[in-house]
């Protein structure tokens, strides 16, 4: 309900051309590189988002999440080239792990420390270990002489640059991970719509029927939140993109559990497609926080600073709204206090 | 305070400056506000209070915003009127009481009502002084609203209304009644409804509230015996109710979610556990939900300003709030005893009702089944 005719189209040639070809081929044909320097215009974002859409939907592989990532570094820096920021993340095993996520074919990678800065190294200087996992999507685990990451861009630099490749990452990322689960309820629907048991397809039953609106309302919620994000940008409210990424993650997983449920058996074997949409909504939720940690976290910010979101707000007008207009303050004890 | 012409039209045009001229105008505290922000266990006295706090927005000129002129309104569209619910909750409103109704009926009667009759009925609703009631379900049509059988039978200068309504919200508190009524054969099924307004201070008419579970009495049984309803009070089509029955549908599980979710923040914020725990990923699931419904309602706010309506995709802005709303309202519970054991208190009795309400969000306004159901069949086409 969120979406326009301007979306669908961007998305339907996104899909045409993710689906069409292999690496990151199809951010050329989308023209997708020249779209990361218009992030101010609405209908920019629009279509460069609508390709994180499609590659949920096709499992496609390119490399434009680590350059999506990289560009708010790469634009202080005003520089240019193939840059593909890695994602650092912390394993119960091994500490803190760098990822390269999509294809591998790109010139340099961005290493960024907070507390330290960022740094910049050529891809042929360091070492990919391939990750084996479901989802058709390309994963090395990178490691680089320490020597390397000397910064080449300060920390004042990349900690302005972090907060933002952070909102675009989480955003790109909740709009991979709606578009593998509406995959994956596309190949349940079909599923309930031609199984036939007891004599009757079993999209019939009320108990599929439900599990199906289930999912397509979690669908739906990511939808919303995720294109108001996208609409309003800069102007989105304080915390919004950990909002979007949580509901991603959190709404991307129980899409996948309740279409494997409709599949049954096969749902849970290499002949569907189905595991690869939902590893890649597992992997995809790991990233630039978890559903489970970002939940967390927003429920530890109510309960310290009980903050008005001013979600409902900036959703109604945000899109046109550059500052928040509301110049009283209510405190809501005082105002507590009074009624009484 | 009244509105000048010139300052009206720029807030007509500008509800970003709308909005923060409202805002500042409740920062000064109006009297009817504070009175209406109070908790009030009694429900009768806490709509006497939303009453007079609507009559003195419409007598400010704030509410009329948002309602075309010919309906003595000052122009805008549902984004205006979504601006002022979302600021009454942020001074203190603790929910709409019986003016939820208003949004649920009011855009249907602007858009399908006989526009003389509704030009006197709009503004008096909006000032407090004559509520509506939604008279659609029947003791044997619930969620088969197709299969009612209070029959409108033509008679002279109009029509005489005879048949019985259940759960109809509001109909102690209101003057009028939006009657979904047979107009056709009971084999016509939807096809052979029309609406009709009724005016319940008629003779025929009787009303029954109804306690409910959580103390109010919002619901009530009316019947109508023979209840004369003038020719002109016809809303939409003769034989076109299902039409007028989908219209509102539209807002009540659509739009109306924008203006119920307006209150639910405060409800969470201010109920969070204060000592960390698993009430921290509570909250913050909560916060997604009710994220999620503000998203999806404030695009259906939009599209019903464009002039568009929702639809089947309705019933997914309903089952979002149903799921922020009971969340939220397990946390209260969780974090506050008193809610359970009934202290007695205007406050927690308040709290206490909201909760116990909480509860039924899921069977009014069709059954979340139904729902389910409705979003299988029309929107992934299954058998």
């Amino acid at each position: 309900m969120s979406t326009t005719f301007a979306d669908q189209d961007f998305l339907s040639v996104s899909r045409k051309a993710v689906g069409a070809s292999t690496g990151s081929d199809a951010l050329v044909t989308l023209g997708w590189w020249d779209l990361l320097g218009e992030l101010g215009d609405p209908e920019a974002r629009a279509a460069l988002f609508a390709l994180f859409r499609a590659e949920g939907l096709e499992l496609g592989n390119t490399c434009a999440l680590g350059a999506l990532t990289a560009a708010p570094y790469m634009h202080a820096r005003n520089d240019n080239g193939t840059v593909v920021a890695s994602i650092g993340r912390q394993s119960m095993r091994g500490g803190r792990v760098d990822l390269l996520v999509g294809d591998t074919a790109v010139d340099q990678i961005l290493f960024d420390r907070p507390g330290i800065g960022a740094a910049i190294v050529p891809a042929s200087e360091v070492t990919m270990r391939p990750i084996d996992i479901s989802g058709r999507l390309a994963v090395h685990e990178i490691e680089v002489d320490a020597a390397r990451l000397l910064p080449s861009i300060d920390e004042a630099t990349a900690h302005v640059a972090r907060a933002k490749s952070t909102f675009l990452g989480r955003l790109a990322i909740a709009f991979e991970i709606l578009g593998a689960a509406e995959a994956a309820l596309a190949l349940a629907i079909e599923h309930a719509a031609g199984r036939v048991q007891f004599g009757q397809t079993i999209g019939s039953f009320q108990a599929v029927r439900h599990l199906l609106a289930w999912a397509t309302t979690d669908c739906a919620a990511v939808e919303s939140v995720a294109v108001a994000a996208r609409d309003m940008y800069e102007g989105a409210p304080n915390r919004f993109d950990q909002v979007v990424k949580a509901l991603a993650g959190r709404n991307g997983r129980r899409a996948s559990e309740r279409t494997l449920q409709v599949l049954g058996a096969i749902g849970f074997t290499a002949e569907l497609d189905h595991h690869h949409f939902h590893s890649r909504v597992l992997l995809l939720d790991t990233v630039l926080g978890s559903s489970t940690e970002l939940t967390v976290r927003l429920g530890a910010w109510l309960r310290d600073a009980r903050p008005d979101p001013k979600i409902a707000y900036a959703v109604l007008l945000g899109a046109t709204q550059q500052e928040d207009p509301l110049t009283t303050d209510v405190d809501r004890r005082e105002l507590r206090e009074q009624m009484r | 305070m009244s509105l000048l012409a010139p300052a009206q039209a720029a807030l007509r045009d500008d509800v970003p400056a709308y909005t923060a001229a409202l805002d500042r105008w409740l920062a000064e505290g109006p009297s009817a506000l504070r009175a209406a922000a109070r908790p009030i266990a009694s429900y009768e006295r806490r709509v006497d209070a939303m009453s007079e706090l609507m009559a003195a927005l419409y007598d400010a000129g704030w509410s009329r915003f948002g309602w075309p002129e010919h309906l003595g309104g000052h122009g805008g569209s549902i984004v205006h009127r979504g601006a002022m619910w979302y600021l009454l909750a942020r001074h203190g409103v603790p929910s709409m009481a019986v003016f939820e109704h208003f949004e649920v009926l009011a855009p249907t009667l602007a858009a399908l009502g006989p526009p003389e009759f509704v030009a006197e009925a709009l503004p008096a609703f909006l000032r407090g002084r004559e509520t509506w009631a939604q008279g659609f379900s029947e003791p044997d049509a619930g969620s088969d609203l197709a299969l009612l059988r209070t029959r409108a039978v033509e008679a002279g200068d109009g029509y005489r209304i005879t048949g019985r309504k259940i759960w109809t919200s509001w109909a102690r508190y209101a003057t009028w009644c939006l009657v979904l009524a047979r107009t056709g054969s009971t084999e016509s099924r939807h096809r052979g409804l029309t609406a009709f307004a009724v005016d319940l201070r008629a003779p025929g008419v009787d009303v029954r509230p109804i306690i409910q579970a959580n103390g109010t009495d919002e619901l009530a049984e009316v019947t109508f015996d023979d209840v004369h309803v003038p020719a002109d009070r016809v809303v939409g089509d003769l034989d076109g109710g299902w039409t007028v029955a989908m219209h509102i549908l539209s807002h009540e599980r659509g739009t109306y979610a924008w203006f119920r979710q307006c209150f639910l923040y405060r409800d969470l914020v201010e109920h969070v556990p204060s000592s960390p725990g698993v009430g921290d990923r509570a909250a913050g699931d909560a916060l997604l939900d009710l994220a999620a419904v503000s998203a999806t309602s404030s695009a259906a706010l939009r599209l019903h300003a464009a002039g568009a309506t929702l639809g089947p995709r309705a019933t997914i802005t309903k089952l979002l709030l149903c799921n922020a709303e009971q969340s939220i309202q397990d946390l209260v519970l969780a974090g506050d005893g008193d809610l359970a054991a009934g202290r007695q208190d205007d406050e927690v009795a308040v709290l206490r009702q909201d909760y116990l309400f909480s509860r039924i969000v899921t069977i009014y306004g069709g059954s979340q089944q139904i729902q389910l159901d409705t979003i299988a069949k029309q929107l992934l086409a299954l058998p």
